[in-house]
């Protein structure tokens, strides 16, 4: 056997040890899409329902144009939002991206150089296409109390909002009139009992996400207190044991006393809620428009209407619903391709490709001229937009808003009366402003 | 003896070298990375960190009583784990060590549920429990008992801990159960056919022999069924989410949810406490075993 001699081994993995430097030393900076493939303009999103009609979309764009862009699915979306967070942490990110996050995690994207201020393009006519709140998430203010610089930082690709879709079939069942819904709460609470009179579960969520109950919690906070009761609440003028605050916890133990919820509604996604109102187990369900394309898919013959959350007579405020941009994508502001993606998110925003996107995947298309080509269904979820809620300043911190909905939970199964979980919200918000 | 001269011991040195390299690239820097992050307020996108040195261990310790809470959860799940599902993965390990026929394929029955992926074996078990479709609440409605009729089992306060930590012991038993079986398997046969010349019963045997050369099986299995039981993560992920109310929420659900909202330092300093309970347990596992094996 010949000798290995000491140098050539020590060579061998000096070299490999170089290469392996080399290649992780070199210029990243928005290699999501710059791995050796200079012309592709490279997108990360995570609605994998929509891929093929994304593709579609994108072999046509490099018909007409010669420009490559390739979609990327990853889900779910916390899945995706981590990848981007760590994509940037790493300068890996693509040329277009969504963060998944509130405004203040945006604002430190933006400040940061990742996401690419798009004003100047959208002042070009370009913001004119879109509904007015559908950009209101993705712009900041002069004066914002994040410190970013004024102006439009996202192209929203939809819109949507989040309204009660219900079953006629089953509301017929019960005796209940199917062409008029509740409006009030009283009517909802009534309608409640019959249901479940009936043997039916009246309403379902994917409450187990702290999101969806905290949307449904929030078009009574709204109307009870306003854009500037809650601002107010933020910065801690008004406490959460405020009568207003006890009354939203007290609509849920009213709605929990009418057992008016379905089995299992605390620990629910909303997947399992999706299917369970599409097999016609709950007669009620709160949900987002993209839930018309989810329920043709479950169940083609599912018949069902919409209307918005019934309204409090004794409330101030008008009711508005939990909505705006639905999708919205950001370019990446260190990319080289930079203005190719602008172009193709352009290109992606005009009226024949939403409207594509709209008939293809039953979402509320941004542009809002393509909005009067939808089905009847969609328009009424369309209408909705210019319902949705304000922007706000100033946000809430996330464990106070994460202890309203764990707190509305404990409501719902009857751990906590309203009073304590009030009480309890406070407490942390307490603690949050102490920190 | 022949001893390696300095040239040669260099040499042999080079063929650590890799496995040195990823075992700093992948296990040291992260740790040290992860408690250096511990100590800034970080939300994992700015560029600058700010520095608060022990602030965030402060408040974790002090002010985060959910933290602590989810850690109790994880205990109590542990502490079935180390009774009913190691005793379960004992006794089918004396089972089968006795040589019946078909040793191998329960071997293999048993085995195939750790194997499974976590997220999945969840999803399974979350249609089993669901209170609208599940096989469970059917099952038990046949057999006459109508009041689990649309019972939530995942989001009752009483239940939705202890089916969570149902099915991690139905998927954890049968690692128990193969190192439990090697180590039996180990115990001399000849020690068994003494002490029945000296007219020890089955009993004795069992208390005698095979409970004291386990010990050091035993040690080795509450170690790796407590580093499992308190590090669950997917099960819960899939099947509550941490609900109903945070009534199943454990450390690392904590530590994710944190994460997930930009709390890069806070949950770093989360991860580190959280370890350092976890090296205290191990310690004091190995320290009584070593004193048992006295």
């Amino acid at each position: 056997m010949s000798k290995v001699n000491i140098g050539t081994v020590i060579k061998a993995f000096c070299m490999l040890f170089a290469i392996f430097a080399i290649s992780g030393c070199s210029d990243t900076s928005s290699t999501g899409s710059s791995a050796g493939s200079e012309d592709v303009v490279k997108i990360w999103h995570w609605m994998t329902d929509r891929q093929e009609a994304f593709e579609k979309l994108t072999e046509q764009y490099y018909k007409e144009t010669g420009v490559k862009v390739v979609f990327e699915t990853y889900a779910p979306s916390d899945v995706y939002k981590n990848k981007i967070t760590a994509a940037a942490s790493g300068h890996l990110l693509p040329d277009i991206f969504n963060p998944q996050s509130d405004k203040k995690e945006l604002a430190s994207y933006i400040k940061a150089g990742y996401i690419a201020d798009l004003t100047d393009a959208m002042n070009d006519g370009w913001k004119d296409v879109f509904f007015e709140k559908s950009l209101i998430e993705n712009s900041f203010e002069e004066g914002n109390e994040w410190g970013v610089k004024p102006g439009i930082y996202g192209v929203p690709l939809d819109v949507s909002s989040l309204m009660i879709y219900y079953n006629k079939d089953l509301f017929k069942q019960a005796g209940l009139d199917p062409e008029n819904p509740p409006v009030t709460w009283a009517e909802f609470i009534e309608a409640g009992k019959k249901l479940r009179e009936a043997g039916i579960q009246p309403f379902v969520s994917g409450f187990g996400e702290a999101w969806l109950i905290g949307a449904f919690a929030a078009s009574y906070e709204w109307s009870l207190l306003g854009k500037q009761g809650i601002i107010d609440t933020i910065d801690g003028k008004i406490p959460y044991t405020d009568s207003r605050w006890l009354k939203v916890f007290k609509l849920f133990e009213e709605m929990k006393d009418n057992k008016m919820f379905a089995s299992g509604i605390v620990t629910m996604v909303n997947k399992d809620a999706e299917r369970t109102f599409a097999t016609g187990r709950a007669a009620m369900t709160f949900n987002g428009s993209w839930g018309i394309n989810v329920y043709k898919s479950m169940n083609s013959s599912l018949n069902y209407g919409i209307m918005y959350p019934p309204s409090l007579p004794d409330a101030q405020y008008p009711l508005l619903v939990f909505g705006g941009d639905g999708s919205s994508m950001f370019v990446n502001g260190e990319s080289p391709r930079k203005d190719k993606a602008i172009a193709f998110l352009k290109w992606f925003t005009q009226r024949p490709q939403q409207s594509f996107l709209a008939e293809n995947t039953l979402n509320i298309p941004s542009n809002k001229e393509s909005a009067q080509d939808l089905p009847e269904v969609l328009q009424e979820f369309s209408k909705s937009i210019t319902r949705t809620f304000d922007s706000l300043p100033k946000l809430e911190a996330w464990q106070v808003t994460n202890y309203i909905n764990l707190n509305l939970q404990s409501v719902i199964i009857g751990e906590k009366d309203p009073v304590r979980a009030v009480n309890e919200v406070q407490g942390e918000k307490e603690r949050q402003m102490k920190k | 003896m022949i001893t390696a001269t300095p040239k040669e011991k260099t040499f042999n040195m080079l063929f650590i070298l890799p496995a040195l390299a990823l075992f700093l690239v992948f296990n040291l820097y992260p740790l040290l990375r992860t408690i250096q992050l511990s100590f800034y307020q970080w939300n994992g996108i700015d560029k600058d960190m700010v520095f608060i040195g022990f602030a965030q261990y402060k408040h974790i310790i002090f002010h985060n009583p959910a933290f602590w809470k989810s850690m109790l959860n994880a205990a109590y799940i542990t502490l079935l784990c180390l009774t009913l599902q190691n005793g379960l993965a004992l006794l089918l390990a004396i089972l089968v060590n006795r040589q019946i026929r078909g040793e191998n394929v329960y071997r293999v029955i048993f085995f195939l549920p750790p194997v499974l992926s976590g997220i999945v074996v969840g999803l399974i078990w979350k249609f089993i429990y669901d209170g609208n479709f599940g096989i469970l609440n059917t099952c038990l409605a046949a057999i006459g008992f109508d009041q689990f009729k649309d019972f939530a089992w995942l989001s009752e306060i009483k239940t939705a801990l202890s089916s969570v930590a149902v099915v991690h012991m139905w998927k954890g038993f049968g690692y128990g159960f193969i190192i439990l079986l090697a180590g039996l398997q180990t115990i001399p046969n000849e020690l068994y056919e003494a002490a029945e010349v000296d007219g020890a019963d089955k009993w004795q045997q069992f208390v005698n022999i095979t409970i004291p050369s386990m010990i050091p099986v035993f040690t080795l299995v509450t170690i790796l069924t407590i580093l499992g039981a308190m590090q669950i993560f997917d099960l819960i992920y899939s099947m509550t989410q941490g609900g109903p109310a945070g009534h199943t929420d454990v450390p690392i659900t904590k530590i994710y949810q944190f994460m997930n909202n930009g709390e890069f330092g806070y949950s770093t300093a989360m991860a580190v406490i959280f370890g350092m309970v976890l090296l205290i347990v191990s310690i004091l596992q190995l320290y009584t075993s070593k004193k048992f094996n006295k």
